[in-house]
C-alpha cells in the first residue's frame, strides 16, 4: 500500500525556506488522508447497503413469484396416506337381504423381518419359536444370518400374537397391514359365500380375492372401488340358520351322508336359503380332496345344491302331466293307461316295488300314487322333440345362472340321443342327471303361474321377468296335482298345517361308477310348492343315502325320509316369512256361556 | 454527531419537524394497517369487535407513540440505545424466570393493560445499540477480531435467551438482524464466510444428534424441519397448517374468491387464521392481484427506507434505518415463504396485518426512530 507521506520531503524543505512552519502541512496532509479513509468506509459501507438493497428485491421477486405460481396452481385436498401405506382394495361387505352381515373384512397385521437390522437374530428366533411353536429355530436362524434383507414369517396375526412379537423388542421384526375376510356367522351359508384368500401381497397390503362361491363369482363387483356398498344377498339369514338346522336334524335323523336345500321365492327368483350339509367354515377353507378315488362329494367344500347331479326320479313326472294338458293333449281327468309292468322294446318299466295300479288310472292320479307306467305313456303321446323343448326351457339343458362360480361348471347330464326309451325315463327321472337348483327353478315355473324366472342370490328390487313356459291355467292344475300328493299320496307325512304344502317326491337309485345301479343307495328328493293356494315358496330338500330305519321295514323311499324334513322346514321357515297360517275355524257349538247370578 | 453539530446543521425545529417527516412512509404504514383491519374483519366472519377493533385502537397508539419517537432528536436516541439494550435485556431474563407460558414457551410479560414480548423490544434495541457502537468505533478498526467479538456478544447473549424461551423464529431473526447491520457497518467479509460455514456444521450436528439423549432442538421442532420438508407426510398432524393454507392460496387464484367469500379461512379449516396465517385469507379472497398488491406496499416501505438511509450521512442514523427496514423485511420474507410452505412454520405474524399487540407497538416504535433519523439528518 503506497501511501502519500504526511511530511513530504520537497514541501518541507519549501515550506522551510520561505518561513512557514511546517506542521501545519503535515496536519493538512492527514485531514485529507482521514477523509479519503472516511469516504472510502462511507462508500464501502453504502455498496453494501445498495447489495443489501438488491438481496431483499430479489428476496421479494421470489416470494412473488412463488405466490404467482401457487396462484395458478390447481389446489389439492390432501390425501390422508400413513407412513406410506395403503390398503390397495377393500373389499365390499356381503350382507344377507336384511342388511346382516355375513362377510366383512378385519384388519391384522402381517409379520416380516429385515434380518440386516436385526439386533440380535439368535434371540429372535428363539422367542419367535416359543410364540409359534411350528416354527423351526434352527431353520429361522439360518435364514436370519445368510445374508438376504428381506423375509416373510407370517401372514396373518391376531392382535394378541402381534403384541407378543413386539414385545420381543427387534427392530428387524416388522408388521405390515392385512386385511382378512370375516366370515362372522361361521358355517352358515358357507356353499353361497364360498371363501376368500390373499392375491398380490406386498408389505403394506395384500389383494383379497375370492377363491370360491359368490366371493369369486362376484369379485370385480366385491373389488370395484366405484361401487362401495356392500353386496346385497337374496338369502335370509334366519332363514337360512334355520333350515340348515332341521337339515342337520334330519341328515343326522335319517342316517344320510349328505344333504341339500333350496328355498326360492318364485314371484322374484330369489334363493332366501341355500343349503348343503356337510359343511365347512368360510373362515378356515379346509383343503380340496386330492385323492382320485374319492368321489367329489365326499368333500365339505361341494356344494350338492348346484353341483349335485342327480337322477332326481319321480319329481320329474310332474313336468310331463303339465306338458301333455298344456299341449291339450289331456286333462286332470283323462284316463291313461298303467298297466304294469310295460315292456318297451327288450325294457320293462316297473312301479314301485312291483304294484300295478292300473288298468287305467286318470293323469292326476298318475301324478299321486307315482306311477312310472302311467307317465312313460303320457310322454310317448307328447313325443320326445317336444319333451326335450320344454325341459330346455325349464333350464333342464344348460347350467344354472345362479351367480355362484360353481355354477357354469355343473352342467347336467344328458343322453346324447333321444329314442323313445329316453322319453319314457326322463319322464319319471331317470336317464338324466341335473342338480337340486335346476329343479327348484323348473318347479319355481309351475309355482310362478308358468313363468320360467332366473334364479338368483342377489336381492331383487324390481319383479322379475321370464318367459311364460306354460299356460297359467296349467300351472294351477298342476299345483293343485302336487297338492293332492300330500294330501292323499305318497307324500302324506309331508303336510304341514295352515301352510296347503303341494309337492313331489323323488327316490332315484344312485349309479355306480361301474355301470347299473346301487340296490341300497338312493337320493330322496322332495320337491315343494307352498302355500299352494297362492304359491309363494319352492322348496327342494334332498337327501343322500338315507335310510329310515326306525320301523320294522327298512325304508328308503323319500316319503318317509326327504318329506318329513321338508315338512319341518316349512314349519319352521314359513312363519319367519311372514306367511299367515290358514286355519279352518270349526264352528263352536257346543259351548255355552253362562251368567252366574252370586246374589 | 454532537448536539452542537445538529443545532447548526439541521433545520426544523418544534412543529416545523412534522413537515419534514417522511409522509409517504406514514402512509404506507396506514395502508397496510387498514388491509390488516379488513382482514381481521372478514377472518372473523364479520366481526368488528373481535380482532379488528383492538388491533385498531392499537395502532391509534401506535402511531402516536412513532410521532412522539420522531419528534425526539435522533441524538437523543443515540444516548439511550446503551440504557434502552440494557433494559431489554434484563426483561429478558426478567421473562426466562417469571414470564407468562403461551403456546409452549416462556414469552410474555403480562403488564395488565398488554403482554409485552421482551423479545420484540430487543430486536430494536439491539439494532440501536450495535449503530450507536459502529458510530462511535473508529472504521479502521471496524474488522479488527476484538472490536468484532464485542457486537457479537451483543447479539449472542439475547439470541440464547430467546432460544431458551423456547423461540427458535425470533431468536434466528436477533441473529439476522444483528449480521445485517454488522454487514453494512462494513465487516469483513471472512467473517460472514466463516460464519455461515460454522453455520453449516452446526445444522448437520443438529440432525447427527437428533434422537439421542442430548438432541439441541425439542422434538416439536425437530417436527416443525420434517414437516417443512414434506407437509404432505402428516396432512392432520403438523403439516395441516401448510397444507391448508396452501389450499387457501391456491384457491384464491388470480382474483380471488372476493371479501368474505374464502372458504378455507371463513370455514375455520386454517389455524391461526387471524395471527401467522393471515396472509392466506388474503390470498384466498383478493387472489394473486391482491396478495401481489400487499406485497408492493411492503417492498416500497423497505425501499424508502433505504433510500432514507442512503441520504442520511450520519453514521448512526444509517445504520438504524438499516436495521430497522432489516427487521421488517425479515418479518416478512420469514412469515411469507413460512405460509407459502418455502421455510419451516416458526411463528413470526405478518407485519401491521397479525393480530397482536406487541408485534404493532415495537415497529411503530421503530419507525418512529426510522422518521427522526429522517427529520433529523444533515442537510
Amino acid at each position: 500500500m503506497t501511501r502519500t507521506p504526511l511530511r513530504p520531503l520537497a514541501r518541507i524543505l519549501q515550506a522551510r525556506a520561505s518561513g512557514e512552519n511546517p506542521d501545519l502541512i503535515e496536519r493538512e496532509n492527514l485531514a485529507w488522508r482521514h477523509e479519503v479513509i472516511r469516504d472510502r468506509g462511507r462508500a464501502r459501507s453504502e455498496g453494501r447497503l445498495l447489495f443489501l438493497a438488491i438481496f431483499f428485491m430479489l428476496a421479494f421477486s421470489l416470494v412473488g413469484g412463488r405466490m404467482g405460481v401457487i396462484a395458478a396452481s390447481q389446489p389439492q385436498e390432501p390425501k390422508a396416506e400413513a407412513s406410506g401405506a395403503q390398503i390397495l382394495a377393500t373389499r365390499a361387505d356381503i350382507t344377507d337381504r336384511n342388511g346382516r352381515i355375513l362377510a366383512t373384512n378385519m384388519l391384522t397385521h402381517a409379520l416380516y423381518a429385515h434380518p440386516k437390522d436385526m439386533v440380535d437374530p439368535a434371540r429372535v428366533a428363539r422367542e419367535l419359536v416359543e410364540l409359534f411353536p411350528d416354527m423351526d429355530q434352527a431353520a429361522l436362524e439360518k435364514r436370519f444370518t445368510d445374508g438376504r434383507s428381506f423375509l416373510w414369517l407370517r401372514r396373518v396375526l391376531s392382535p394378541e400374537q402381534m403384541q407378543a412379537v413386539h414385545d420381543i423388542g427387534d427392530p428387524g421384526l416388522l408388521f405390515g397391514p392385512r386385511e382378512v375376510r370375516l366370515y362372522p356367522n361361521g358355517p352358515i351359508a358357507a356353499h353361497v359365500l364360498g371363501g376368500a384368500s390373499f392375491g398380490a401381497e406386498g408389505v403394506h397390503s395384500a389383494e383379497v380375492i375370492g377363491t370360491a362361491g359368490i366371493e369369486k363369482a362376484m369379485d370385480a363387483r366385491l373389488r370395484d372401488p366405484a361401487q362401495s356398498g356392500p353386496l346385497q344377498l337374496s338369502l335370509d339369514l334366519t332363514v337360512q340358520a334355520t333350515v340348515e338346522e332341521v337339515l342337520y336334524g334330519g341328515m343326522v335323523m335319517m342316517k344320510a351322508k349328505g344333504a341339500a336345500a333350496i328355498l326360492m321365492d318364485v314371484r322374484t327368483g330369489e334363493i332366501i336359503s341355500l343349503a348343503s350339509l356337510p359343511d365347512f367354515d368360510p373362515n378356515d377353507r379346509p383343503a380340496p380332496i386330492t385323492d382320485k378315488t374319492a368321489e367329489p362329494g365326499d368333500s365339505p367344500l361341494f356344494n350338492r345344491a348346484v353341483q349335485g347331479m342327480y337322477e332326481l326320479g319321480s319329481t320329474f313326472k310332474i313336468f310331463a302331466a303339465a306338458q301333455a294338458m298344456d299341449l291339450g293333449l289331456m286333462n286332470p281327468e283323462t284316463m291313461v293307461d298303467a298297466n304294469a309292468p310295460m315292456r318297451w322294446g327288450k325294457h320293462l318299466i316297473k312301479e314301485f316295488k312291483g304294484k300295478n295300479y292300473g288298468p287305467l288310472l286318470s293323469v292326476t292320479d298318475v301324478i299321486v300314487q307315482s306311477s312310472n307306467v302311467g307317465t312313460a305313456h303320457i310322454a310317448l303321446q307328447i313325443g320326445g322333440l317336444r319333451q326335450q323343448a320344454f325341459l330346455k326351457q325349464l333350464g333342464f339343458f344348460d347350467p344354472s345362472p345362479i351367480e355362484l362360480i360353481e355354477a357354469p361348471g355343473a352342467k347336467p347330464l344328458i343322453p346324447a340321443r333321444w329314442p323313445d326309451i329316453v322319453t319314457i325315463t326322463t319322464s319319471y327321472g331317470h336317464g338324466m342327471s341335473a342338480s337340486p337348483m335346476h329343479l327348484a327353478t323348473a318347479y319355481a315355473a309351475i309355482a310362478n303361474g308358468g313363468i320360467a324366472i332366473k334364479p338368483t342370490l342377489l336381492k331383487r328390487d324390481t319383479p322379475a321377468q321370464g318367459i311364460r313356459v306354460m299356460s297359467a291355467d296349467t300351472a294351477a292344475k298342476s299345483v293343485s296335482m302336487l297338492r293332492q300328493v300330500v294330501t292323499r299320496g305318497t307324500a302324506s307325512y309331508g303336510d304341514v298345517e295352515g301352510y296347503a304344502v303341494a309337492g313331489k317326491t323323488g327316490t332315484a337309485d344312485k349309479p355306480k361308477k361301474t355301470g347299473g345301479y346301487y340296490k341300497d343307495k338312493v337320493i330322496n328328493t322332495f320337491a315343494t310348492i307352498f302355500p299352494a293356494n297362492n304359491p309363494r315358496y319352492v322348496l327342494i330338500v334332498t337327501l343322500d343315502e338315507p335310510v329310515e330305519d326306525s320301523g320294522p321295514e327298512v325304508r328308503r323311499t323319500a316319503g318317509y325320509t326327504a318329506v318329513p324334513v321338508a315338512a319341518e322346514v316349512i314349519r319352521r321357515v314359513a312363519p319367519l316369512l311372514g306367511l299367515r297360517p290358514e286355519v279352518d275355524f270349526t264352528p263352536v257349538d257346543q259351548i255355552t256361556a253362562v251368567v252366574e247370578d252370586n246374589h | 454527531m454532537s448536539f452542537l453539530e445538529y443545532r447548526i446543521k439541521s433545520a426544523p425545529t418544534g412543529l416545523r419537524k412534522a413537515l419534514h417527516l417522511h409522509w409517504a412512509l406514514v402512509l404506507l404504514i396506514c395502508a397496510v394497517a387498514s388491509v390488516g383491519w379488513l382482514m381481521l374483519y372478514s377472518v372473523s366472519g364479520g366481526r368488528a369487535d373481535l380482532w379488528a377493533e383492538p388491533q385498531m385502537t392499537r395502532f391509534g397508539a401506535g402511531l402516536f407513540l412513532m410521532f412522539f419517537v420522531a419528534f425526539v432528536p435522533i441524538w437523543f436516541w443515540k444516548n439511550m440505545s446503551v440504557l434502552a439494550y440494557g433494559v431489554a435485556m434484563l426483561l429478558l431474563l426478567y421473562v426466562e424466570f417469571f414470564g407468562h407460558v403461551g403456546m409452549g414457551a416462556q414469552r410474555w410479560i403480562d403488564l395488565g393493560f398488554i403482554r409485552l414480548q421482551p423479545s420484540e423490544m430487543m430486536k430494536v434495541t439491539l439494532v440501536m445499540l450495535l449503530a450507536a457502537y459502529y458510530d462511535w468505533l473508529d472504521p479502521k478498526k471496524v474488522s479488527r477480531p476484538l472490536w468484532v467479538l464485542l457486537p457479537v456478544i451483543l447479539i449472542v447473549l439475547p439470541v440464547v435467551l430467546v432460544l431458551m424461551q423456547p423461540n427458535l423464529g425470533t431468536s434466528l431473526l436477533l441473529l439476522l438482524i444483528g449480521a445485517a447491520v454488522m454487514f453494512c457497518a462494513g465487516v469483513s467479509l471472512w467473517y460472514f464466510g466463516a460464519v455461515l460455514g460454522l453455520a453449516g456444521s452446526a445444522i448437520a450436528a443438529v440432525f447427527e444428534t437428533r434422537g439421542t439423549p442430548w438432541q439441541f432442538l425439542h422434538d416439536y421442532q425437530y417436527a416443525r424441519i420434517d414437516t417443512f420438508l414434506n407437509p404432505e407426510a402428516d396432512p392432520l398432524g403438523a403439516g395441516y397448517n401448510i397444507i391448508q393454507a396452501k389450499i387457501a392460496l391456491g384457491s384464491g387464484g388470480w382474483g380471488g374468491k372476493g371479501f368474505m367469500q374464502g372458504t378455507q379461512s371463513q370455514l375455520n379449516f386454517l389455524p391461526e387464521k387471524h395471527t401467522d396465517f393471515i396472509f392466506t385469507t388474503l390470498a384466498e379472497e383478493f387472489g394473486f392481484v391482491g396478495a401481489f398488491s400487499l406485497l408492493m406496499l411492503y417492498g416500497l416501505i423497505i425501499a424508502f427506507c433505504v433510500i432514507s438511509a442512503l441520504q442520511n450521512r450520519d453514521r448512526f442514523s444509517q445504520l438504524l434505518i438499516l436495521g430497522v427496514a432489516a427487521n421488517f423485511f425479515f418479518y416478512l420474507a420469514v412469515n411469507l415463504s413460512m405460509v407459502m410452505g418455502m421455510a419451516p412454520v416458526v411463528g413470526i405474524p405478518l407485519p401491521f396485518l397479525s393480530y397482536g399487540g406487541s408485534v404493532v407497538m415495537v415497529l411503530m416504535v421503530a419507525f418512529g426512530l426510522v422518521q427522526s433519523a429522517h427529520i433529523h439528518r444533515l442537510r
